[in-house]
């Protein structure tokens, strides 16, 4: 039996050596090919939870995103992500789940988690001096009273929208919140089950919370649109001017079709001659006359008009990627009319919004909007930072001047639209504006849109707001923007 | 009963004098104990920077058991093999080690950990138990041969156990589509095929003892293959059918190959006949084939082992193998240490996929050295089976050295996709109490041959000159 146990003993030692084999190749020589399998998440989540994550703070330096020792004590992922302001600023930062990221959390995410190339010297510093490596710090341009007003004026309207400020000189987002807005700290939750089912919740919630309507929700942008009709007719005839008087009927036949244009609730423009100045008529927002305008200058006069303001853009991130605002080019001079008011097929996000009149209070030349003001390195020296550019120059400063005079009219005159909302702006706060109301069919359903700068003269801030279901421009939109505007000048020191 | 002793020349030189070796256990158990120590403290500094408050009560625990192993050995079979329960004592140690670390971390995507303090707890109460019945065996069986007695009724009790799963409902029997277990209550579950297995070898090793002669000399010639009469394979046969049959209904075919590879082995051990060998290996070559095409489990283990980086699979049916491969695969030749993989993202790390987890966390350098320690103990098994001279001890001890290898090969190979991957524990690493009780058993079989195999002759009495000496049983 032994010469059989001697051949069974042979058999044994193949069995081993293969195994052996087969493990050094395994561990060996397959480690890079297996790295890059599908699925093969490990290397990520090591990478992503090896150091303590950076703070995410405003330019104010209130922090809005920070990573704590995790205190559940069998925590695989040694740091917590926490968000002291949770839903406020939930459209701005994102959140950073086990599962993947979203916002800035994740457009910034190399940097924070402390993995970015650029961070290289840093971490052979750190392993010099025997400092332990941190992810970066991001720094964004959001200021913290401007946004707080923001998200709570949202917050009181309880209805969805949203709401973008941008310093006109630079592109800085000074705000930008949305609303209905979830609390990102409890999808920062090292619980894979339970992540899934509030995961699975807020997806199916009807108000959308996890929409950044800011960003990524296009609404009607109605009569703010008449900003952009009303650059592209000063821009095409220089005869015109704002006192020029047009055609204002109080109803107007458009051309090949029974349907009859007139003003809201068939207002009279004007004086009722049929005829008014063009601020009158852009402070009152009278539809027919901007509708006239529209089918007179022409769909593609508009069409790059307000290509030049950013619509029409599928590719603005700021690092955070941004709906492409439309301005479809209609197939008959009757839905050019209508397109010309902010109808038809025209969409706007609110970042949209603020940049038509970001563009206005900065004569005539729109800075790329931006969020990211510098990323530090735990030592608080440079990574990066953003620099300031030009992302177009829609009109020139003397058109801007004049469009921006409107915009003052409609908040400033007695028969402007906004002119009921201006008594909030005490202290010689002077506000410049257009409202905006997109029809929805139901008369208390229509969006509001209100696009502002502030102050006239030497404006700091625009605001862009957007109400869904608000009903008219000025009472919903309107004292909106006008909190925002106030709390970033008692911000910044101007009263 | 009187066994002859070899007779001594009285005239030629004395035997050189055996030694027990007991010493080089007690060595070699330190050493074990140290290396278990060190794991367990290199676990507590990873994950929570400071020696964990159970480590002490573990180690203590640990350390009473080995020594308690340790005293029974110089005690019942002092002239037993000195690696043997050393090699078993740090495997299970490291497994104690392995359950602790995974009871201490909670994976991020299901939110609990791979299994609970208290399962973990339970694997030292297991170790106890297994270690008990080690020592029992130590204790009960005085003589290997004795066990050639119960032939039969090891037998039938045998195959009782691989059926009970089978015949009781799936509520109390199946896990992960596999009928093989009897639950008890919500919790404690007995998988009756790890003490089957036993059972089955000791039967086998009786029977073949005893017909071994007929087996291999009275028959017909077929084909150029010596075929043994109906009568005499008659039994092995249907043994070996009923319990592939078995195991084929219970879904097991990780089992059922270390079923089928024992029985060819001890067949071909007990006759010295290589066309048993090749009859056996065809048998489970068409047997294996037959099953993939008829038995849908089985079909889909050749899938994942052919194609596990589909799309489709790696988010299905081989999730749990390409998790296991990234977790080797990204420990690479050092490991990232104890306590800083990411093991828990593989599902069944703890039983099945153990082998993974130690790939990941102690390397290349360390599952080689698992395998070899593996090896050793086979190999320590083997070379019982060469020196013992009662023959039923001899393919007991054999049969039981084979069927450990065939073991690690079976789930070894299946994790690291050598073979396709059959879910049978990996010997004495796995969590749970069956395999590691059965394990523990098996080592205190091999302990008591070895001891019957390496005890020296009664020395001659000087004295009394020519005066045969004889053992009086």
């Amino acid at each position: 039996m032994n010469r059989a146990l001697r051949r069974i003993s042979i058999a044994v030692l193949v069995m081993f050596v293969l195994l052996l084999i087969n493990v050094n190749y395994l561990q060996g020589f397959q480690t890079a090919s297996l790295a890059s399998k599908p699925g093969n998440s490990r290397a990520f989540y090591a990478a992503q939870n090896q150091y303590q994550r950076g703070n995410i703070v405003t330019s104010d330096g209130v922090t809005i995103a920070t990573s704590v020792l995790s205190s559940s004590p069998n925590d695989s992922i040694k740091y917590q992500r926490k968000y002291p302001h949770g839903p406020e600023y939930a459209a701005v930062t994102g959140a950073e789940t086990i599962f993947s990221n979203t916002g800035i959390e994740e457009s910034q995410n190399s940097l924070l988690s402390g993995n970015d190339s650029a961070l290289d010297v840093r971490k052979i510093i750190d392993l010099i001096t025997g400092k332990t490596t941190k992810g970066a710090t991001v720094e964004l341009t959001i200021n913290s009273k401007a946004q707080a007003a923001a998200y709570d004026a949202l917050k009181a309207t309880g209805k969805p929208g949203a709401a973008v400020a941008i310093d006109p000189k630079t592109g800085a987002i000074l705000a930008l919140a949305s609303y209905p807005s979830y609390d990102p700290n409890d999808l920062a939750i090292h619980d894979g089950t339970q992540l899934n089912k509030v995961d699975k919740q807020l997806l199916t919630d009807k108000a959308q919370p996890l929409l950044n309507r800011a960003l990524q929700g296009t609404y009607p942008p109605g009569s703010t649109f008449k900003i952009v009709t009303s650059s592209a007719l000063l821009t095409q005839s220089p005869n015109t001017t704002i006192n020029t008087r047009l055609d204002s009927p109080t109803d107007l036949t458009l051309p090949q079709t029974a349907h009859v244009l007139h003003n809201d609730q068939g207002e009279v423009c004007g004086d009722g001659s049929g005829q008014a100045p063009l601020i009158t008529a852009f402070a009152q927002s009278c539809d027919t006359t901007f509708g006239k305008i529209g089918m007179q200058i022409g769909a593609n006069a508009l069409n790059d008009m307000a290509q030049k303001f950013g619509m029409n853009d599928a590719n603005l991130n700021i690092p955070l990627p941004v709906a492409k605002s439309n301005y479809v080019i209609p197939p008959s001079l009757a839905l050019t009319a209508f397109s010309a008011i902010g109808q038809f097929s025209d969409t706007v996000t609110p970042l949209q919004e603020a940049m038509f009149a970001a563009a206005i209070a900065n004569g005539g030349t729109l800075m790329k909007p931006y969020l990211v003001k510098q990323v530090m390195a735990s030592d608080l020296s440079t990574v990066q930072s953003t620099g300031q550019s030009v992302l177009s120059q829609p009109v020139s400063a003397s058109v801007a001047g004049s469009v921006g005079q409107m915009m003052r009219a409609a908040v400033q005159d007695s028969n402007g639209t906004a002119f009921a909302f201006n008594a909030q702006a005490e202290g010689g706060l002077v506000i410049a504006g257009k409202t905006g109301t997109a029809e929805t069919g139901t008369v208390n359903l229509n969006d509001a849109a209100f696009t502002s700068f502030g102050p006239y003269g030497n404006p700091n801030i625009a605001v862009g707001v957007i109400i869904q279901g608000g009903g008219y421009g000025a009472s919903a939109a309107a004292p909106i923007a006008v909190q925002v505007i106030k709390a970033y000048q008692s911000a910044v020191g101007n009263q | 009963m009187t066994a002859p002793s070899p007779a001594v020349d009285p005239t030629g030189p004395l035997p050189p004098a055996s030694r027990s070796r007991r010493r080089t256990e007690l060595i070699m158990l330190v050493f074990a104990f140290a290396l278990v120590a060190f794991a367990l403290a290199n676990v507590g500094f990873t994950l929570k920077g400071k020696l964990p408050a159970g480590a002490a009560v573990y180690l203590a625990v640990y350390l009473a058991i080995v020594l308690v192993a340790h005293l029974a050995v110089r005690r019942f079979a002092p002239w037993a093999d000195p690696l043997l329960l050393p090699l078993a004592a740090l495997l299970n140690g490291l497994s104690i080690v392995m359950m602790d670390r995974l009871s201490a971390q909670v994976n991020p995507a299901t939110g609990h950990p791979a299994i609970s303090s208290s399962q973990a707890n339970l694997q030292i109460a297991f170790s106890a138990v297994g270690i008990g019945c080690f020592v029992a065996v130590l204790v009960l069986i005085r003589e290997p041969r004795v066990l050639q007695r119960y032939t039969y009724t090891l037998g039938a009790a045998g195959i009782l156990l691989v059926a009970l799963p089978a015949l009781l409902p799936a509520s109390i029997s199946e896990v992960y589509g596999a009928k093989i277990q009897i639950r008890f209550g919500s919790f404690t579950t007995i998988q009756p095929e790890e003490f089957a297995k036993l059972a089955l070898a000791a039967s086998f090793a009786g029977y073949l003892v005893a017909k071994r002669d007929v087996l291999a000399l009275a028959g017909r010639r077929v084909l150029g293959i010596d075929l043994p009469r109906a009568r005499d394979l008659g039994p092995i046969l249907l043994a070996w059918a009923a319990s592939l049959l078995l195991l084929i209904f219970e879904s097991d075919i990780g089992t059922s190959a270390v079923f089928m590879g024992l029985f060819v082995a001890m067949l071909y051990i007990a006759t010295s006949r290589t066309s048993w060998l090749l009859l056996g290996f065809l048998m489970f070559v068409i047997g294996a084939f037959a099953a993939s095409r008829l038995v849908g489990h089985v079909a889909e283990r050749f899938d994942i082992w052919l194609h596990p980086f589909t799309q489709a699979n790696v988010q299905g049916n081989s999730f749990q193998l390409v998790q296991g491969l990234y977790g080797m695969a990204s420990g690479g030749l050092l490991g990232k240490g104890l306590g800083g993989g990411q093991p828990y993202i593989t599902p069944l790390v703890q039983s099945d996929l153990v082998f993974t987890a130690f790939g990941e966390e102690i390397g290349l350098a360390g599952v080689m050295a698992i395998l070899l320690i593996y090896g050793l103990m086979v190999q320590r098994g083997l070379r019982t089976a060469m020196s013992v001279k009662d023959p039923f001890s001899k393919l007991l001890a054999g049969g039981l050295s084979f069927m450990l290898a065939l073991q690690v090969f079976v789930i070894v190979g299946g994790v690291t996709r050598l073979i396709p991957l059959t879910g049978i524990t990996t010997p004495l690493l796995s969590q749970g109490g069956s395999s590691l009780v059965g394990t523990w058993v098996l080592i205190g079989l091999l302990a008591r041959i070895s001891d019957a195999a390496r005890r020296p002759p009664p020395r001659p009495i000087q004295d009394e000159g020519l005066t045969q000496v004889v053992t009086l049983k």
